[in-house]
């Protein structure tokens, strides 16, 4: 009786969460087609003067976001639709669930709505906090809790840095308001406007998943169940890229050039250590949270090229970078959430993340698999999908940015980081098919995989929605040029239309090659068609064909580990069992670990310091009445000599 | 009606250029096997033999492994198709490719890309160990000639001012053939097309031994028209790559409207003996060099990409921009 009634509440608030998303989205197309508003911003619920705080606002480039948060809180509303019956039947209330998934929901609005650092701060530490609620929903297990702590940690530091921000701002300008911060960010001088920068790169970076501030990501996107997953990898982190957008690009001002090499060189280093680091992973979630972390570091190098182009005064390259961005944006964000859902069923289906044990899913999960193919299609950059053409218009951005320079390093550095963006393609090629030829082709590795089934109807539903949004994308980019005009007319201040003409008819060719690609294999598979087939077993040299023959995941990507070695901080260890014989082996033990380069290099000596700090400071207060005495004496002598 | 029939003058244009491409690939496979037999002092089968290969494997029954899926059988066909995509950036004998424009430079290497992705997804299908071993081995080669390749074109790209194959084709024509950034990026795209191609150092084609397949390991479960589909694709992409090259090394032979049927046939026949003499040339590097081992292809194709940066380097010091 009672699951019956949960079975309802579910539903119920599962369809509100989606009908709410549907709402939200048909206004924003209705409104987003006329008005001024769209550049110039529409306020509500704001009182007037430079007093005000908890103000909101909303121009293009909130829209833009909105589109995306609504968006993924659809689709991952949906999945949760069928992902949470697995919770009912285990008996395990939900209500947590809920409250924080609806906060979080909220509170990711009014960090995209907060036109003030007040509601800003207030917005954004709700958001984290709800979401560290919602990672550590599975709490049973103590992993998650080490991964949720982990995330709060982190989320405090990023939090510091931008309340100081803030704060000293508020001193500065007398008002939270942002454009009143932006009037008054020229009186700042160079290095109190570097220091707010700075303060702004770390705190939201940390939340971008930046490196090296990235340690909590992957940890905390692999414990969370998985429609929250999705929303964190869609969704949150760009919310944090918005707010670079809206805190950096246009409150602090073009700044010296060095800010845009900042975000170009950590871009491409995430962008490397992300994929390297998921490319040696077994975990079916925490790799993709690691890929989440490569396509930042790919958005940084576009949010790069578009600062650099903006002190440059190259205002196409300028252009092109952040069409590359919103591009990428909304391209990640739908195979990313895709991935997750995938993951999630599998995960449902086999109750285990570890690819080791997985294999051959695509015969029982077939619809699981059809959507995840797509995905690894699409998040590889390879043409016919999405990823592919984002990375064409960065590299054709940067490759103007190089072009247009007269002199310089630059000119060297620039077209590198087209370099970096080719072998981070290559080794997300091999990420991927890593992630999906273990989990689904070949053989089963264990028995848990051979029983698995066919995830619920709406989980298998939503990403398959997803796969047609990013389909449709593609073969009708000038609707997706329109979305990214709203943003587009906010952050630069001349004629809009000048880009949609010049980029439309390139773009044009993302549909055209679509629709060649498919054409031409139909007429391939249809010429190839006549003559018999007939099902064998594979070719083994005569012997029987066991499971364990197959390539596993850790043997897959081993050469990327070998010649990566030094970078990852790998390390094998090999022992051999010969029972007192030279020649006949009985047992080996292969252990092969992976170091977690950035934590033990940067953070625990950070970490050591802070405590060896913290225990010099203890010796000041030893609980010795003659040494409080000798304070006292000590002090009454300065404030006599200072008073004097 | 006049565009309508630029349209069609187009399209059937489109459609001549993959034809020829189609109908060229094998007779280079037999070209090159016909070399690589003169210097190890052997007959060597006919220059057609590729072609009735082809015939012979589409007329054959396929086999399917019982482990591997729908992706088994889409992937020739996928794979044919792609490559045949990226035969559409490529600039013809005259200079001409079907599908230019802006940044199509980039789609050669994406082209090539999706093909490598549906080759080791289809590696795995199987569930033995060969076609995991392939896959394995094609993601790690794959993984380094990307960066190398796609810096190699960007060089060219910088010297021409354009990111569109067919327009650097042309370009080309106006620059020195021994200035040194179009050599060192000659040198980059030589050594990838190696690795591309899949011929020694990096792999040997010729073999089906454990220990030195990379490619071949991947279509060890294939029969029938499958692998005759995969062995054409293979044909045509080795052909594109010496194409992509002699258009780089001597971009000449490029045709106006007026020249007729004439031209066109000497621009074919120009280009033709061009393909031929590279293609006699990598037949030749292929008899004097041994297959390395996998972990040394690092160091080609690192060598490989340090040209490429040289190139661009050079090309900034000798224009004065550093």
């Amino acid at each position: 009786m009672a699951n019956k009634e949960s079975q309802s509440v579910r539903q119920l608030l599962m369809s509100l969460c989606i009908v709410l998303a549907g709402a939200g989205l048909v206004w924003g197309f209705v409104t987003s087609r006329s008005g001024d508003w769209v550049q110039t911003g529409l306020k509500f619920f704001t009182g007037e003067g430079a007093e005000r705080w908890l103000s909101w606002k909303v121009d293009g480039l909130t829209m833009f976001f909105l589109f995306i948060l609504l968006l993924g809180q659809g689709f991952s509303s949906l999945y949760a639709l069928g992902y949470l019956k697995e919770y009912e039947e285990k008996k395990k209330s939900l209500w947590p669930f809920y409250v924080n998934w609806f906060l979080f929901l909220g509170s990711m609005f009014g960090v995209l709505l907060a036109d003030d650092g007040f509601s800003f701060l207030l917005t954004w530490e709700m958001m984290s906090l709800f979401s560290f609620f919602l990672v550590l929903y599975e709490n049973e297990d103590h992993q998650n809790r080490r991964s949720a702590y982990i995330y709060l940690v982190m989320t405090h530091v990023a939090t510091v840095f931008l309340t100081a921000a803030t704060l000293f701002l508020y001193t500065k300008t007398g008002s939270f308001a942002f454009e009143v911060w932006a009037s008054g960010a020229p009186t700042l001088t160079t290095i109190q406007l570097n220091l707010v920068f700075l303060a702004f790169f770390i705190g939201l970076g940390t939340k971008a998943g930046f490196v090296p501030f990235h340690i909590w990501l992957p940890h905390a996107h692999s414990a969370a169940p998985s429609p929250v997953s999705s929303l964190m990898s869609g969704v949150m982190v760009k919310v944090a890229l918005y707010l670079f957008l809206r805190l950096v690009w246009l409150t602090l001002g073009p700044g010296p050039v060095w800010w845009g090499w900042l975000f170009l060189l950590v871009g491409a280093l995430s962008a490397f250590v992300g994929i390297l680091s998921a490319s040696v992973q077994s975990d079916l979630k925490k790799l993709l949270a690691f890929s989440t972390i490569e396509n930042v570091g790919i958005l940084g190098i576009a949010l790069g090229s578009a600062f650099l182009a903006r002190s440059w005064n190259n205002d196409w390259a300028m252009d092109l970078a952040l069409v590359a961005f919103f591009w990428h944006t909304l391209q990640h964000m739908l195979l990313k959430s895709l991935l997750f859902m995938e993951a999630g069923n599998i995960i449902q289906a086999t109750h285990t993340r570890n690819l080791e044990r997985l294999g051959g899913l695509l015969k029982r999960m077939p619809k699981t698999a059809l959507g995840a193919l797509i995905g690894i299609l699409g998040i590889t950059a390879l043409p016919p999908l999405g990823g592919f053409w984002g990375e064409l218009i960065l590299f054709q951005s940067l490759w103007t940015n190089t072009l247009n320079l007269t002199n310089g390093w630059s000119k060297v550095v620039l077209p590198l980081a087209i370099g970096v963006l080719a072998l981070v393609g290559g080794l997300s090629i091999a990420t991927f098919v890593k992630w999906f030829g273990v989990s689904f082709l070949g053989q089963a590795r264990s028995s848990v995989t051979e029983r698995a089934t066919e995830a619920h109807f709406v989980q298998v539903l939503a990403p398959l929605l997803i796969c047609g949004l990013a389909v449709l994308s593609v073969l009708w980019p000038s609707a997706t040029l329109a979305l990214l005009n709203l943003p587009l007319s906010v952050l630069r201040t001349s004629d809009v239309e000048r880009i949609r003409l010049a980029l439309g008819t390139p773009l044009n060719l993302s549909s055209s090659y679509l629709v060649l690609l498919i054409f031409l294999t139909v007429i391939v598979v249809l010429l190839s068609k006549r003559g018999l087939r007939r099902v064998t077993a594979t070719w083994n040299c005569g012997a029987p064909l066991t499971p364990s023959m197959q390539y596993t995941a850790g043997g897959l990507t081993n050469p990327i580990r070998v010649l990566f070695a030094k970078v990852l901080g790998s390390r094998r260890h090999v022992e051999g069992d010969f029972g007192g014989t030279r020649y006949s082996l009985r047992s080996l033990r292969y252990e092969g670990r992976i170091k977690e380069v950035f934590e033990d290099f940067l953070y625990r000596p950070l970490i050591r310091g802070l405590v060896w700090l913290a225990t010099q400071i203890r010796k000041l207060q030893e609980g010795s009445i003659h040494l409080y005495l000798g304070y006292l004496l000590i002090t009454v002598i300065v404030v006599l000599i200072i008073g004097r | 009606m006049d565009e309508l029939y630029a349209v069609l003058t187009r399209l059937l244009m489109g459609l001549g250029h993959l034809a020829l491409i189609l109908v060229v690939a094998p007779l280079l496979q037999g070209f090159i096997k016909k070399s690589k037999a003169f210097w190890q002092m052997r007959q060597g089968p006919s220059i057609l033999q590729p072609y009735r290969d082809l015939r012979k494997m589409m007329k054959k029954e396929e086999l399917i492994s019982e482990h591997a899926s729908w992706i088994f059988l889409l992937t020739p066909r996928v794979a044919f198709a792609a490559t045949l995509m990226a035969a559409l950036v490529i600039p013809n004998a005259w200079g001409w490719a079907p599908l230019s424009g802006w940044g199509d430079l980039f789609l050669f290497g994406a082209s090539l890309g999706l093909v490598r992705l549906f080759l080791t997804l289809a590696g795995l299908e199987g569930a033995g160990t060969f076609g995991g071993m392939g896959s394995s081995r094609e993601l790690f080669v794959g993984l380094m000639t990307e960066p190398a390749l796609l810096l190699g074109l960007i060089v060219l790209a910088f010297i021409t001012e354009t990111t569109s194959l067919q327009g650097m084709a042309a370009s080309l024509l106006n620059v020195s053939p021994i200035f040194i950034p179009r050599i060192l990026a000659l040198i980059t795209l030589g050594m990838v097309s190696v690795a591309e191609m899949g011929r020694i150092p990096m792999d040997n084609p010729d073999t089906h031994l454990e220990l030195t397949m990379i490619h071949e390991g991947m279509l060890l479960e294939y029969t029938g028209p499958s692998l005759a589909l995969l062995n054409f694709s293979e044909q045509v992409k080795q052909l594109l790559l010496l194409i992509l090259l002699t258009q780089i090394i001597w971009p000449s032979g490029l045709i106006t409207g007026g020249d007729g049927f004439l031209g066109i046939l000497w621009a074919l026949g120009f280009a033709g003996v061009k393909v031929a003499v590279l293609g006699f040339f990598f037949a030749t590097a292929e008899s004097l060099f041994v297959k390395r081992r996998l972990f040394r292809a690092p160091h080609f194709l690192a060598t490989s990409t340090a040209s490429a940066i040289l190139a661009l380097v050079s090309l900034w010091i000798i224009r004065g921009q550093i």
